[in-house]
Protein backbone atom coordinates (compact mmCIF):
# COMPACT_ATOMS: atom_id res chain seq x y z
CA UNK A 1 0.00 0.00 0.00
CA UNK A 2 1.42 3.23 -0.95
CA UNK A 3 1.78 6.10 1.50
CA UNK A 4 0.37 9.53 0.68
CA UNK A 5 1.49 12.74 1.64
CA UNK A 6 -0.47 13.57 4.38
CA UNK A 7 0.60 10.19 5.40
CA UNK A 8 4.22 10.92 5.01
CA UNK A 9 4.09 14.08 7.21
CA UNK A 10 2.29 12.31 9.92
CA UNK A 11 4.62 9.96 10.28
CA UNK A 12 7.88 12.29 10.34
CA UNK A 13 5.42 14.29 12.67
CA UNK A 14 5.86 11.35 14.60
CA UNK A 15 9.65 10.50 14.02
CA UNK A 16 10.37 13.80 15.10
CA UNK A 17 7.83 13.26 18.64
CA UNK A 18 9.16 10.10 19.09
CA UNK A 19 13.59 11.32 19.12
CA UNK A 20 12.49 14.60 21.07
CA UNK A 21 11.22 12.27 23.69
CA UNK A 22 13.79 10.69 24.00
CA UNK A 23 15.99 13.91 24.52
CA UNK A 24 13.53 14.84 27.00
CA UNK A 25 13.95 11.80 29.08
CA UNK A 26 17.81 11.77 28.54
CA UNK A 27 17.74 15.73 30.09
CA UNK A 28 14.99 14.15 32.88
CA UNK A 29 17.46 10.95 33.92
CA UNK A 30 20.51 13.91 33.93
CA UNK A 31 18.83 15.62 35.99
CA UNK A 32 17.63 13.07 38.38
CA UNK A 33 21.46 12.15 38.64
CA UNK A 34 22.31 15.59 39.33
CA UNK A 35 19.42 16.14 41.93
CA UNK A 36 21.00 12.65 43.93
CA UNK A 37 24.46 14.77 43.41
CA UNK A 38 23.40 18.20 44.61
CA UNK A 39 21.30 16.78 47.22
CA UNK A 40 23.10 14.02 49.66
CA UNK A 41 20.49 11.59 51.56
CA UNK A 42 19.64 13.68 55.45
CA UNK A 43 19.98 11.50 57.87
CA UNK A 44 19.94 13.63 60.73
CA UNK A 45 19.15 12.23 64.37
CA UNK A 46 19.79 10.46 67.35
CA UNK A 47 21.46 6.98 66.76
CA UNK A 48 22.01 3.98 69.94
CA UNK A 49 24.02 1.04 68.90
CA UNK A 50 21.54 -1.67 67.94
CA UNK A 51 21.75 -4.62 70.36
CA UNK A 52 20.48 -8.18 69.37
CA UNK A 53 16.51 -7.28 70.57
CA UNK A 54 16.84 -3.84 68.34
CA UNK A 55 17.55 -6.34 65.26
CA UNK A 56 15.42 -9.53 65.91
CA UNK A 57 13.37 -10.08 63.57
CA UNK A 58 15.70 -8.68 60.92
CA UNK A 59 18.66 -9.44 58.21
CA UNK A 60 21.11 -7.66 59.73
CA UNK A 61 24.11 -9.67 61.36
CA UNK A 62 26.92 -7.38 62.77
CA UNK A 63 30.30 -8.58 62.56
CA UNK A 64 32.74 -9.12 65.08
CA UNK A 65 30.30 -7.80 67.72
CA UNK A 66 30.76 -6.73 71.38
CA UNK A 67 34.10 -8.65 72.52
CA UNK A 68 34.54 -10.21 69.76
CA UNK A 69 36.22 -7.52 68.14
CA UNK A 70 38.90 -7.85 71.16
CA UNK A 71 39.87 -11.34 69.75
CA UNK A 72 39.67 -9.70 65.90
CA UNK A 73 41.87 -7.63 66.50
CA UNK A 74 44.44 -9.62 68.79
CA UNK A 75 44.86 -11.73 65.80
CA UNK A 76 45.72 -8.88 63.57
CA UNK A 77 48.42 -7.21 66.08
CA UNK A 78 52.07 -7.03 65.01
CA UNK A 79 54.21 -9.21 67.68
CA UNK A 80 55.31 -5.84 69.53
CA UNK A 81 52.20 -4.68 69.44
CA UNK A 82 51.07 -7.58 71.47
CA UNK A 83 53.45 -7.37 73.45
CA UNK A 84 53.08 -3.77 74.70
CA UNK A 85 48.94 -4.59 74.88
CA UNK A 86 50.30 -6.79 77.60
CA UNK A 87 52.48 -4.69 79.41
CA UNK A 88 49.94 -1.94 79.90
CA UNK A 89 47.55 -0.80 83.08
CA UNK A 90 44.13 -1.37 81.58
CA UNK A 91 43.14 0.73 84.35
CA UNK A 92 45.53 3.43 85.25
CA UNK A 93 46.44 3.83 81.67
CA UNK A 94 42.47 4.32 80.36
CA UNK A 95 42.43 8.24 79.46
CA UNK A 96 39.01 7.40 79.21
CA UNK A 97 38.36 6.22 82.35
CA UNK A 98 39.07 9.84 83.64
CA UNK A 99 36.96 11.44 81.39
CA UNK A 100 40.10 12.13 78.91
CA UNK A 101 39.97 11.54 75.38
CA UNK A 102 40.51 8.49 74.08
CA UNK A 103 39.84 8.33 70.44
CA UNK A 104 36.52 6.99 68.25
CA UNK A 105 37.79 3.53 68.40
CA UNK A 106 36.52 2.11 71.45
CA UNK A 107 33.29 3.81 72.37
CA UNK A 108 31.53 3.81 68.27
CA UNK A 109 31.65 0.29 68.13
CA UNK A 110 30.78 -1.21 71.58
CA UNK A 111 28.17 0.93 73.10
CA UNK A 112 27.40 4.14 70.73
CA UNK A 113 25.60 6.49 70.70
CA UNK A 114 25.31 10.12 68.79
CA UNK A 115 23.74 12.79 66.82
CA UNK A 116 24.47 13.02 63.21
CA UNK A 117 23.90 16.27 62.16
CA UNK A 118 23.87 17.47 58.28
CA UNK A 119 25.67 20.94 57.19
CA UNK A 120 26.61 22.04 53.81
CA UNK A 121 29.70 20.82 53.28
CA UNK A 122 29.85 18.02 55.96
CA UNK A 123 28.65 16.02 58.20
CA UNK A 124 28.92 16.11 61.79
CA UNK A 125 28.69 13.50 64.31
CA UNK A 126 28.22 14.42 67.98
CA UNK A 127 29.05 11.21 70.43
CA UNK A 128 27.12 10.32 73.57
CA UNK A 129 30.27 9.98 75.51
CA UNK A 130 31.63 13.48 74.07
CA UNK A 131 34.39 14.03 76.75
CA UNK A 132 36.15 10.58 75.86
CA UNK A 133 34.90 10.32 71.97
CA UNK A 134 34.39 13.89 71.31
CA UNK A 135 33.36 15.03 67.89
CA UNK A 136 33.63 13.48 64.39
CA UNK A 137 33.60 15.92 61.45
CA UNK A 138 33.29 14.63 58.10
CA UNK A 139 34.40 16.86 55.05
CA UNK A 140 32.26 16.30 51.52
CA UNK A 141 33.88 19.30 50.09
CA UNK A 142 37.20 18.45 50.31
CA UNK A 143 40.27 16.46 50.04
CA UNK A 144 42.75 15.42 53.53
CA UNK A 145 44.64 18.33 54.79
CA UNK A 146 48.56 18.28 53.60
CA UNK A 147 50.86 18.05 57.05
CA UNK A 148 48.63 17.28 58.95
CA UNK A 149 49.22 17.41 62.92
CA UNK A 150 47.78 13.71 64.53
CA UNK A 151 45.08 13.95 66.35
CA UNK A 152 42.40 11.67 68.72
CA UNK A 153 39.61 11.36 65.67
CA UNK A 154 41.83 12.28 62.81
CA UNK A 155 41.27 14.14 59.90
CA UNK A 156 38.02 12.64 57.87
CA UNK A 157 36.63 13.08 54.17
CA UNK A 158 33.89 11.46 52.91
CA UNK A 159 31.75 11.51 49.42
CA UNK A 160 28.56 10.05 48.48
CA UNK A 161 27.95 6.85 46.01
CA UNK A 162 24.98 7.02 45.64
CA UNK A 163 23.13 6.05 49.01
CA UNK A 164 26.27 4.90 50.65
CA UNK A 165 28.26 7.70 52.30
CA UNK A 166 32.30 6.53 52.24
CA UNK A 167 34.82 7.96 54.55
CA UNK A 168 38.43 8.06 54.65
CA UNK A 169 39.76 8.62 58.01
CA UNK A 170 43.93 9.52 58.28
CA UNK A 171 45.92 11.78 61.15
CA UNK A 172 45.52 9.65 64.26
CA UNK A 173 47.41 10.16 67.09
CA UNK A 174 49.12 7.08 68.61
CA UNK A 175 47.63 7.69 71.95
CA UNK A 176 44.67 5.39 71.86
CA UNK A 177 43.23 1.94 71.59
CA UNK A 178 42.05 -0.11 68.79
CA UNK A 179 39.51 -1.12 71.74
CA UNK A 180 38.90 -1.83 75.03
CA UNK A 181 41.42 -4.67 75.56
CA UNK A 182 44.45 -1.54 75.04
CA UNK A 183 45.44 -2.94 71.64
CA UNK A 184 47.69 -0.08 70.60
CA UNK A 185 47.72 1.52 67.04
CA UNK A 186 50.17 4.10 65.38
CA UNK A 187 50.00 7.25 63.32
CA UNK A 188 49.68 5.25 60.33
CA UNK A 189 45.96 3.56 61.08
CA UNK A 190 43.48 4.13 58.49
CA UNK A 191 39.61 3.83 59.06
CA UNK A 192 37.74 3.21 56.03
CA UNK A 193 33.74 3.15 56.11
CA UNK A 194 30.96 2.30 54.21
CA UNK A 195 28.07 3.82 55.67
CA UNK A 196 24.00 3.55 54.55
CA UNK A 197 20.54 3.97 55.83
CA UNK A 198 18.29 1.00 55.91
CA UNK A 199 14.80 0.20 56.73
CA UNK A 200 14.23 -2.99 58.36
CA UNK A 201 11.68 -4.42 60.05
CA UNK A 202 9.57 -1.04 61.64
CA UNK A 203 13.07 0.82 62.37
CA UNK A 204 15.51 2.51 60.60
CA UNK A 205 19.48 1.77 60.94
CA UNK A 206 22.40 2.91 59.69
CA UNK A 207 24.48 0.18 58.94
CA UNK A 208 28.68 0.72 59.28
CA UNK A 209 30.95 -1.25 57.17
CA UNK A 210 34.42 -0.29 58.86
CA UNK A 211 37.88 -1.23 57.51
CA UNK A 212 41.25 -0.70 60.21
CA UNK A 213 44.37 -0.60 58.36
CA UNK A 214 48.11 0.01 60.18
CA UNK A 215 50.78 -1.27 58.75
CA UNK A 216 53.28 -0.73 61.28
CA UNK A 217 50.56 -2.32 64.07
CA UNK A 218 48.49 -5.08 62.24
CA UNK A 219 49.72 -8.03 60.55
CA UNK A 220 46.75 -6.85 58.41
CA UNK A 221 43.56 -5.41 58.04
CA UNK A 222 40.50 -6.05 59.97
CA UNK A 223 36.92 -5.42 59.06
CA UNK A 224 33.87 -5.18 61.18
CA UNK A 225 30.79 -3.81 61.01
CA UNK A 226 27.99 -2.07 63.40
CA UNK A 227 24.43 -1.12 63.32
CA UNK A 228 23.07 1.95 64.77
CA UNK A 229 19.02 2.45 64.73
CA UNK A 230 17.62 5.70 64.64
CA UNK A 231 15.77 6.85 68.12
CA UNK A 232 12.73 9.07 68.36
CA UNK A 233 14.45 10.92 70.94
CA UNK A 234 16.76 13.90 72.50
CA UNK A 235 20.71 12.68 72.96
CA UNK A 236 20.70 13.07 76.68
CA UNK A 237 23.25 15.30 78.40
CA UNK A 238 26.37 12.82 79.46
CA UNK A 239 29.36 14.99 81.03
CA UNK A 240 31.84 12.81 82.40
CA UNK A 241 33.42 14.09 85.95
CA UNK A 242 35.85 11.38 87.68
CA UNK A 243 37.76 12.77 89.86
CA UNK A 244 40.61 13.63 88.22
CA UNK A 245 43.35 13.38 91.11
CA UNK A 246 42.62 10.21 91.60
CA UNK A 247 44.62 9.85 88.26
CA UNK A 248 47.94 10.90 89.37
CA UNK A 249 47.77 8.23 92.03
CA UNK A 250 47.05 5.58 89.67
CA UNK A 251 49.18 6.51 87.17
CA UNK A 252 52.00 6.37 89.52
CA UNK A 253 51.64 2.83 90.58
CA UNK A 254 50.65 1.69 86.77
CA UNK A 255 54.64 3.22 85.67
CA UNK A 256 56.12 0.83 88.40
CA UNK A 257 53.71 -1.90 87.49
CA UNK A 258 54.55 -1.23 83.44
CA UNK A 259 58.33 -0.76 84.30
CA UNK A 260 58.24 -4.65 86.56
CA UNK A 261 56.30 -5.79 83.90
CA UNK A 262 58.82 -5.06 81.06
CA UNK A 263 61.16 -6.93 82.00
CA UNK A 264 59.11 -10.54 81.93
CA UNK A 265 57.25 -9.67 78.41
CA UNK A 266 59.78 -11.38 76.12
CA UNK B 1 9.13 48.96 56.96
CA UNK B 2 10.54 47.92 60.29
CA UNK B 3 14.54 46.96 60.99
CA UNK B 4 13.29 43.14 61.01
CA UNK B 5 11.24 42.96 57.55
CA UNK B 6 13.66 45.88 56.04
CA UNK B 7 16.83 42.94 57.19
CA UNK B 8 14.46 40.06 55.70
CA UNK B 9 13.69 42.02 52.32
CA UNK B 10 17.16 42.78 51.68
CA UNK B 11 18.77 39.10 52.41
CA UNK B 12 16.11 37.85 49.96
CA UNK B 13 14.80 35.76 52.12
CA UNK B 14 11.04 34.60 52.14
CA UNK B 15 9.03 36.84 54.88
CA UNK B 16 8.93 34.64 57.88
CA UNK B 17 12.19 32.73 57.32
CA UNK B 18 14.69 32.96 59.99
CA UNK B 19 18.64 33.63 58.92
CA UNK B 20 20.95 30.94 58.29
CA UNK B 21 23.45 31.38 61.72
CA UNK B 22 25.23 28.50 60.64
CA UNK B 23 28.40 28.69 60.76
CA UNK B 24 31.60 28.84 62.83
CA UNK B 25 32.13 32.16 64.77
CA UNK B 26 34.71 33.59 67.18
CA UNK B 27 34.30 36.40 69.62
CA UNK B 28 36.28 39.69 68.60
CA UNK B 29 38.36 41.30 70.91
CA UNK B 30 37.25 43.60 73.66
CA UNK B 31 39.58 46.37 72.22
CA UNK B 32 37.34 46.08 68.82
CA UNK B 33 35.19 48.39 67.89
CA UNK B 34 33.02 47.27 64.76
CA UNK B 35 30.90 49.66 62.26
CA UNK B 36 28.35 52.00 64.07
CA UNK B 37 30.45 51.52 67.32
CA UNK B 38 29.22 48.13 68.09
CA UNK B 39 31.31 46.66 70.87
CA UNK B 40 31.66 44.07 73.33
CA UNK B 41 30.14 45.17 76.91
CA UNK B 42 29.87 43.81 80.03
CA UNK B 43 32.61 42.13 81.78
CA UNK B 44 32.22 39.36 84.87
CA UNK B 45 34.38 40.76 87.17
CA UNK B 46 31.74 43.33 87.61
CA UNK B 47 28.31 40.98 88.62
CA UNK B 48 26.09 42.32 91.18
CA UNK B 49 26.42 39.78 93.39
CA UNK B 50 23.92 40.08 96.73
CA UNK B 51 26.45 40.57 100.23
CA UNK B 52 25.78 36.00 100.81
CA UNK B 53 26.92 35.66 97.42
CA UNK B 54 30.30 38.09 97.60
CA UNK B 55 30.94 36.11 101.31
CA UNK B 56 30.50 32.86 99.43
CA UNK B 57 32.75 33.60 96.74
CA UNK B 58 35.49 34.55 99.56
CA UNK B 59 35.35 30.95 100.85
CA UNK B 60 35.82 29.77 97.40
CA UNK B 61 39.19 27.42 96.54
CA UNK B 62 40.01 28.61 93.24
CA UNK B 63 42.05 24.95 92.71
CA UNK B 64 38.88 23.87 92.18
CA UNK B 65 37.96 25.83 89.27
CA UNK B 66 36.13 23.70 86.65
CA UNK B 67 38.54 25.50 84.29
CA UNK B 68 41.85 24.14 85.67
CA UNK B 69 39.87 20.74 85.91
CA UNK B 70 38.84 20.54 82.31
CA UNK B 71 35.23 20.73 83.33
CA UNK B 72 32.37 22.13 81.21
CA UNK B 73 32.13 25.96 82.52
CA UNK B 74 28.12 26.24 81.39
CA UNK B 75 26.78 29.03 78.87
CA UNK B 76 27.15 31.50 80.91
CA UNK B 77 31.06 31.70 81.42
CA UNK B 78 31.75 29.74 78.50
CA UNK B 79 29.99 32.76 76.10
CA UNK B 80 32.52 35.52 77.79
CA UNK B 81 35.48 33.73 77.03
CA UNK B 82 37.57 35.82 74.26
CA UNK B 83 38.75 32.77 72.86
CA UNK B 84 35.89 30.75 72.82
CA UNK B 85 34.95 29.30 68.84
CA UNK B 86 31.61 28.24 68.54
CA UNK B 87 30.42 25.97 65.94
CA UNK B 88 26.34 26.67 64.48
CA UNK B 89 24.82 23.92 63.65
CA UNK B 90 20.74 24.62 62.68
CA UNK B 91 18.96 21.34 61.91
CA UNK B 92 15.03 20.39 62.23
CA UNK B 93 13.57 20.99 65.39
CA UNK B 94 16.96 22.15 66.94
CA UNK B 95 20.21 24.35 66.93
CA UNK B 96 22.92 22.72 67.88
CA UNK B 97 25.76 24.89 69.36
CA UNK B 98 29.61 23.21 69.71
CA UNK B 99 33.16 24.44 70.96
CA UNK B 100 36.58 23.91 69.70
CA UNK B 101 37.23 24.04 73.32
CA UNK B 102 34.71 20.68 73.85
CA UNK B 103 35.83 19.85 77.57
CA UNK B 104 35.07 23.09 78.66
CA UNK B 105 32.36 24.66 76.10
CA UNK B 106 31.00 20.89 75.45
CA UNK B 107 28.09 21.29 73.63
CA UNK B 108 24.48 23.16 73.44
CA UNK B 109 21.39 21.59 72.15
CA UNK B 110 18.57 24.63 71.37
CA UNK B 111 15.35 22.72 71.12
CA UNK B 112 12.78 25.13 68.96
CA UNK B 113 9.90 23.36 68.82
CA UNK B 114 8.99 22.42 71.82
CA UNK B 115 9.22 24.39 75.70
CA UNK B 116 10.91 23.37 78.55
CA UNK B 117 10.34 20.01 79.99
CA UNK B 118 7.85 20.22 83.20
CA UNK B 119 9.95 17.58 84.91
CA UNK B 120 13.85 18.71 84.60
CA UNK B 121 16.93 17.17 85.65
CA UNK B 122 19.56 19.33 86.96
CA UNK B 123 22.18 19.41 84.17
CA UNK B 124 25.73 20.84 83.19
CA UNK B 125 24.15 23.12 80.22
CA UNK B 126 20.69 23.05 81.44
CA UNK B 127 17.51 22.80 79.11
CA UNK B 128 17.95 25.20 76.56
CA UNK B 129 14.67 26.06 74.13
CA UNK B 130 14.27 28.67 71.24
CA UNK B 131 12.45 30.69 69.07
CA UNK B 132 12.69 33.34 66.60
CA UNK B 133 11.58 37.10 66.78
CA UNK B 134 12.09 38.18 63.30
CA UNK B 135 15.90 38.08 62.77
CA UNK B 136 16.69 37.01 66.76
CA UNK B 137 16.96 34.02 67.94
CA UNK B 138 15.78 34.39 71.86
CA UNK B 139 17.09 31.19 73.71
CA UNK B 140 15.82 30.30 77.23
CA UNK B 141 17.98 28.13 79.44
CA UNK B 142 16.91 26.79 83.27
CA UNK B 143 17.37 23.23 84.84
CA UNK B 144 21.15 24.18 85.45
CA UNK B 145 23.16 21.63 88.03
CA UNK B 146 25.18 24.16 90.86
CA UNK B 147 28.61 22.62 89.28
CA UNK B 148 29.78 25.68 87.08
CA UNK B 149 30.66 29.29 88.28
CA UNK B 150 29.63 32.77 87.02
CA UNK B 151 33.13 33.66 86.50
CA UNK B 152 37.06 33.47 87.34
CA UNK B 153 37.26 34.11 90.92
CA UNK B 154 34.44 31.18 91.79
CA UNK B 155 31.05 33.69 91.80
CA UNK B 156 27.90 30.98 92.46
CA UNK B 157 24.61 30.25 90.99
CA UNK B 158 21.89 28.31 92.28
CA UNK B 159 19.59 26.38 90.46
CA UNK B 160 17.16 29.04 89.98
CA UNK B 161 19.87 30.11 87.03
CA UNK B 162 17.62 31.50 84.63
CA UNK B 163 19.64 32.87 80.97
CA UNK B 164 18.25 34.43 78.10
CA UNK B 165 20.60 34.80 75.04
CA UNK B 166 19.10 37.06 72.43
CA UNK B 167 21.20 36.19 68.98
CA UNK B 168 21.06 37.67 65.56
CA UNK B 169 23.42 38.39 62.34
CA UNK B 170 24.39 42.07 62.00
CA UNK B 171 26.59 43.72 59.81
CA UNK B 172 25.31 42.00 56.24
CA UNK B 173 25.88 38.44 58.46
CA UNK B 174 29.60 38.85 58.78
CA UNK B 175 29.20 38.85 62.86
CA UNK B 176 26.62 37.81 65.36
CA UNK B 177 25.76 39.81 68.16
CA UNK B 178 25.34 38.07 71.34
CA UNK B 179 23.11 39.10 74.29
CA UNK B 180 23.22 37.32 77.34
CA UNK B 181 21.27 37.92 80.42
CA UNK B 182 21.56 35.64 83.79
CA UNK B 183 18.63 36.05 86.87
CA UNK B 184 19.35 34.21 89.87
CA UNK B 185 17.88 35.84 92.63
CA UNK B 186 20.15 33.73 95.08
CA UNK B 187 22.47 34.73 93.97
CA UNK B 188 22.54 38.04 91.98
CA UNK B 189 21.05 41.40 93.54
CA UNK B 190 19.70 42.26 89.47
CA UNK B 191 19.77 40.39 86.21
CA UNK B 192 22.97 40.92 84.72
CA UNK B 193 23.52 41.39 80.60
CA UNK B 194 26.94 41.03 78.74
CA UNK B 195 27.13 41.51 74.77
CA UNK B 196 29.48 39.72 72.63
CA UNK B 197 30.13 40.08 68.87
CA UNK B 198 31.01 36.96 67.39
CA UNK B 199 32.76 37.11 64.02
CA UNK B 200 31.91 34.59 61.24
CA UNK B 201 35.11 32.89 60.25
CA UNK B 202 35.59 30.95 56.97
CA UNK B 203 37.72 28.17 59.14
CA UNK B 204 37.47 24.66 60.40
CA UNK B 205 36.75 23.86 63.79
CA UNK B 206 40.12 22.31 64.89
CA UNK B 207 40.72 19.24 67.75
CA UNK B 208 41.32 20.80 71.19
CA UNK B 209 41.99 18.17 74.27
CA UNK B 210 41.91 20.02 77.22
CA UNK B 211 45.36 19.56 79.49
CA UNK B 212 44.36 19.48 83.02
CA UNK B 213 46.66 21.79 85.09
CA UNK B 214 49.23 19.97 87.62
Amino acid sequence: MRTTRAGMTTIKIAVIAILAGWVLAGIGIADSKDNQQTAPPDWTGFYTLARARDLAGTNLKPVAPDYDLDKLIVAHLQPWARAKMQVTDGTADDTGAVCKADGIFRFPPFAGRFLWLSAPGKIVMVFGEINTAGVKRIYLNRDHRKNLLPTWNGDSVGHWEGDTLVVDTIGFNSKSWLMSGMEPHTEETRLSERIRRLTAGNSTFLEVVAVVEDRLALTSAYTFTRYYKKVDAEMPENICNEDLSLWKGWRNGALKRQFDRAKEVK
Amino acid sequence: MTCASAAVAQSGRAAGTPPDIGGVYQPISNATALSGGLKNAGFLSDLPLTPAAVQQMKNVDLKEDPFKKCQPLGPFRMMARPDTKIELLPEPGMIVMLFEDLEHGVMRTIYTKRGHKEKLDTTWMGDSVGHWEGDTLIVDTIGFNTDTWLNDTGAQHSEALHLTERIRPVLSGKYLEYKMTAEDPKVLAKPYTYTRYYEKLKTEIMEDVCADEE
